[in-house]
């Protein structure tokens, strides 16, 4: 993050050391949506409701982490439900195959926005050690991902500081301000994952652009745009 | 191949006839030397059920535990399909191997004498495309049904065969069924 960027970043989370709610408005967005922002934003980032994924070892780290041990109550991101209807952070936990990978991307949709997703661990976050016919390689080839965590499985506190970096991440957000149309979108960070499989490939752009919860295009609702990989090639 | 117990060769020569060698008087084997120094018979395919049948009846090996297959392309005969059996009662156990071609992959199923072996043959079935005649539910196991390909085979390549088709065309259905467009067909 470059320190050019990190002023006006500062104005939209209310840092008081960059000058308190007063200061100059870099984003553009204005002093109300701005404020709205904050406030937004510090009740999500502080009540994530994490849906456990466990699909390997990962998941019994996973369990550590939520347990009394690691504590993830700290965080408030403790309460974890086992229904994609309640949460807004999926943590996929471990190896993802092709044939979980409708299931996966099932939970991912039922999930109500704005959600959030953690790929933890090398095989989740790559295929890992298993280069296989049967194994997604990256679980970014079939959703957006916020934040990869190494480690086969990783500890509790890489998750936990996944989790961190998630919260900072979730600050620089400007719902309000997109809400409101104030031109501050660009900051949504939410899903940068690679995406190196377009998962919707084959379609016309007609269908594409339609996001499956919202066919009309009423909520603004669409799905994440697919990015370049460094070759072009999957 | 038509040989019976009492004229067996090789290695298996030197030791003495086997407990359950007369189970099997008047079925046509092959007893043969293995690695792992484990008792192995070759039996034809029409006489394999039979064969195995025998073992389970008459000498008392009453659980089946493993149905798999090796594949030795590219020679021929190419799948050796084995069983491997075992008996709790003697505490013994027993290699059946079942040559198979590939044009001519398929064997009757033995899941009707041990019930546990559905499962491995559909497994087999998933991984060689080996077909079990007379089987209950002969569907893949592992892999996603409608896939086309068995990974175990000598000539699937490692990473695998458009190992992401059938979740492209999920994916694709799915989309087209909540656009319009997709309503409307």
């Amino acid at each position: 993050m470059g320190s050019l960027e990190s002023g006006s970043l500062r104005a939209v989370s209310g840092d008081a050391s960059s000058g308190g709610p007063m200061a100059a408005d870099a984003s553009g967005s204005g002093f109300f949506a701005t404020r709205a922002d904050w406030l937004v934003n510090w009740g999500r980032k502080n009540s994530l409701w994490p849906m456990p994924l466990g699909l390997s070892c990962c998941g019994i780290e996973l369990m550590a982490m939520i347990g009394p041990k690691f504590d993830l109550a700290r965080f408030g991101a403790e309460a974890a439900r086992f229904t994609p209807r309640q949460c807004d952070l999926l943590i996929v936990a471990g190896t993802l195959t092709w044939k979980m990978a409708t299931a996966a991307r099932t939970i991912y949709d039922q999930m109500p926005d704005p959600k959030w997703v953690i790929a933890m661990g090398v095989c989740s976050s790559s295929g890992g050690m298993y280069d296989s016919y049967a194994v997604v390689q990256g679980i970014d080839s079939i959703m957006p991902v916020d934040v990869y965590v190494p480690g086969c499985p990783p500890r509790p506190d890489a998750v936990i500081d996944a989790i961190l970096k998630l919260q900072k991440k979730i600050e620089r957000e400007a719902p309000v301000a997109k809400l409101l149309g104030l031109g501050a979108a660009e900051r949504d960070e939410r899903g940068t994952g690679k995406l190196v499989y377009q998962p919707n490939h084959g379609l016309s752009k007609g269908v594409l652009d339609k996001h499956p919860h919202d066919p009309k295009g009423k909520l603004g609702l669409r799905d994440p745009a697919p990015r370049k990989t460094e070759n072009g090639k999957p | 191949m038509s040989t019976t117990e009492s004229s067996t060769t090789g290695a298996a020569e030197a030791t003495p006839a086997p407990r359950w060698a007369a189970a099997l008087e008047g079925i046509e084997h092959r007893r043969v030397a293995s690695a792992d120094g484990l008792d192995t018979l070759e039996v034809a395919r029409e006489h394999l059920h039979q064969l195995l049948a025998a073992l389970k009846e008459r000498a008392g090996f009453a659980m089946c535990t493993l149905v798999t297959a090796v594949d030795h392309y590219p020679a021929t005969p190419r799948f050796a399909l084995t069983h491997q059996l075992l008996s709790l009662e003697h505490s013994e156990r027993i290699r059946v191997r079942c040559w198979l071609r590939d044009d001519d992959a398929h064997a009757p199923t033995c899941s009707d004498l041990w019930p546990g072996a559905n499962w491995s043959e559909r497994e087999c079935f998933d991984m060689f495309g080996i077909r079990f005649d007379g089987h209950p539910d002969l569907r893949r196991l592992l892999m996603p049904q409608g896939y086309d390909h068995h990974p175990l085979r000598k000539e699937f390549p490692h990473a695998g065969i458009e190992p992401d088709r059938l979740y492209r065309q999920w994916d694709r259905q799915r989309r087209v069924g909540w656009s319009e467009e997709g309503a409307a067909q």
